[in-house]
């Protein structure tokens, strides 16, 4: 197979050399920035398979298996069954010298870039493999700015498809996925994927190396005790990454008898052996959407990009400082915030906005 | 004949989304105007347009009115096909999806467009924007890429700062294959004022369409590039009292795009 190849890009490419050279480098010492194919297979192999009553806090769960120095791979889809009830709960224990990886994701990543700023002794991050990260309508992410224009992250830049491509790899225990996508683009030479000519065709072809994260992080409409998890509307990248990854801790709305799993198998998106920690957690996505259950919460996020632009702004911490001690510190679970930051009245509001998708828990 | 009517520049930009999709075909759709456009067409001349969602929805009916974007619930009602982004892409990968819709900060003369920074370095931006998303693999394989973009010098540029969303690369024949792409790249490029194609030939921009009240010399003089002219350069179409009607009575109905005012610089 002949690797090293390259579109016209080499040719036209706007991108430094200096800066080329960087990411030629970061390519040709490749890393796994988080455990290997080999290392994700092996904890895989190492777990107790059985049906066994995962059922947990998302507090224990967090503390048994949110560590200094992961990978972590967050689900949802921008504010979709985004995964919020647990990123609050990392934020709130503290983790630092983290990878993060994900498609496209608002608030959560804001959530740990706006941590990371007013405390950052507490919690930071220091690389980042993404796709996409901002409020789409409202605007772009002024923390994603600040973090970037100070060199205070590294950034791996691929494709919507490209990040599913390599969750994807990671969940078939392959080390990559050749796409269609990236080549001829600035991401071709900046990012840690390698165009290759196809052995078969003869077609250059981009690889995606696997990501296989430590932990995935994820929301899903129902599951039962074990792990076997139910989705409605988009499944997002969520499958893919509850199988890539080392341990799963997953919220999920509802938990549901396993008689009902067993009666319609074809809708269990996820397994119950990928799946470590069950914590029922009804609004467990908020201010983000749950298909079937509830709709966005747009005030929020005008609410913390607001904080994060005011920094941007001021570069004043002191109320991005009061909004975690308020929000986070001061409250003891995820009911207890959403308690207190959203009226009753909203909460029936947002289940209203759903429109009754229809779902099926029985 | 119907008295002239007032336009907006969104609503300009979302009624010319719709006119250039054809009926029977598929459209992958990115955040607002793209999904207005569609919704449009699908009322009028192309009944049978069908949208997809990156977040995996594909066919759906938007009876609960205009998603506010791609990953909205509501993208999902009624659809006849829901899973996740890996299908969503590899439909398009496989040849399902006829048009990209996107958008970027950046473009310049062969249609690529960058969403990534502006400024600076990439390991050192001075604005950095949220990232490729679906745009770069929906250029990429979409088999023709519409992009929308509001006209300004500082957005139509000789070279972009970072592609992010091929086009036809520097403009070389085999730029595309080279790079690995299956789609056939750039098709329109649709702002306010003017609406774009390609020239076969070179690959460069070249002006199809101006609004009425403009001229092809005011909309180079928008352009940090050289426009190839389309031989028969004519006046945009400009949607009737009826297609507005449908604008924001049937798409976009608590105006949160076409009712967005265009900043002037």
């Amino acid at each position: 197979m002949e690797t090293g190849v390259n579109s016209k890009i080499v040719e036209t490419t706007q991108v430094s050399k200096e800066v080329l050279d960087i990411c030629a480098a970061r390519k040709k010492n490749f890393e796994f920035w988080g455990p290997t194919p080999r290392e994700a297979r092996a904890a895989a192999v190492a777990k107790k398979k059985g049906l066994i009553d995962k059922r947990t806090t998302i507090k224990e769960a967090v503390d048994k298996y949110i560590k200094d120095g992961i990978n972590i791979g967050i689900g949802g889809f921008v504010n979709t069954r985004v995964p919020t009830a647990i990123t609050w709960n990392i934020v709130k224990k503290g983790a630092k010298d983290l990878t993060l990886s994900f498609q496209s994701i608002s608030l959560c990543v804001e959530w740990f870039a706006g941590a990371m700023i007013a405390f950052p002794d507490m919690v930071n991050f220091k690389r980042v493999e993404l796709s996409w990260w901002g409020y789409e309508i409202i605007g772009i992410s002024p923390l994603l700015r600040h973090l970037t224009a100070n060199e205070m992250i590294e950034l791996d830049d691929y494709t919507n498809y490209g990040m599913s491509a390599r969750f994807k790899a990671g969940a078939m225990g392959v080390p990559f996925l050749p796409t269609r996508c990236h080549g001829g683009s600035d991401m071709e030479l900046v990012n840690r994927g390698a165009m290759i000519k196809c052995p078969f065709s003869g077609d250059n072809t981009y690889l995606v190396p696997a990501s296989n994260p430590d932990v995935g992080i994820i929301h899903t409409s129902a599951a039962d005790m074990y792990g076997n998890a139910r989705i409605f509307g988009a499944l997002c990248t969520c499958p893919e990454i509850a199988q890539a990854a080392c341990h799963t801790i997953m919220s999920t709305e509802v938990v549901i008898p396993n008689d009902s799993i067993r009666q319609y198998p074809n809708l269990t998106e996820i397994p119950f052996p990928v799946v470590d920690a069950v914590c029922e957690q009804q609004f467990g996505g908020w201010p983000g959407a749950v298909y079937g259950m509830y709709w966005f919460d747009m005030e929020h996020f005008l609410q913390f990009r607001s904080l994060g632009n005011e920094f941007k702004q001021t570069g004043n911490t002191d109320k991005l400082k009061k909004y975690y001690e308020d929000y986070f510190f001061n409250c003891d679970t995820w009911d207890d915030f959403v308690a207190k930051i959203v009226p009753h009245k909203k909460l029936i509001e947002m289940r209203k906005n759903d429109g009754q998708q229809p779902i099926i828990l029985t | 004949m119907a008295a002239p009517v007032e336009v907006s520049p969104f609503e300009m930009i979302a009624y010319t989304g719709s006119r250039v999709l054809e009926d029977n075909s598929v459209v992958f759709v990115g955040t607002g105007l793209p999904i207005i456009a569609a919704m449009h067409a699908q009322l009028t001349h192309a009944p049978n347009v069908n949208m997809i969602f990156e977040a995996g929805s594909f066919a759906s009916i938007l009876e609960q009115g205009m998603p506010m974007s791609v990953g909205d619930t509501r993208a999902f009602r009624k659809a006849c096909f829901a899973k996740g982004l890996c299908a969503a892409f590899e439909l398009t990968q496989r040849g399902y999806a006829d048009y990209a819709f996107i958008g970027g900060a950046q473009v310049d003369q062969f249609g690529n467009i960058c969403s990534t920074y502006e400024g600076g370095t990439y390991l050192k931006p001075r604005v950095r924007f949220p990232g490729s998303g679906g745009a770069g693999a929906m250029a990429a394989n979409c088999e023709k890429t519409i992009a929308i973009m509001a006209l300004e010098k500082r957005r139509f540029v000789k070279k972009v700062d970072f592609i992010t969303s091929v086009g036809f690369g520097d403009g070389s024949p085999d730029y595309r294959e080279k790079a690995g792409v299956l789609g056939s790249g750039p098709y329109r490029v649709i702002t306010n004022v003017a609406l774009f194609g390609f020239c076969p030939d070179t690959r460069r921009m070249m002006l199809l369409e101006y609004l009425p009240g403009k001229s092809p010399e005011a909309i180079q003089e928008m352009v940090d590039f050289e426009l190839v002219m389309a031989p028969d350069v004519k006046e945009m179409a400009l949607p009737t009292e009826e297609d507005l009607h449908l604008l924001h009575t049937k798409c976009d109905t608590a105006g949160l795009f076409l009712k967005r005012k265009v900043v002037e610089k």
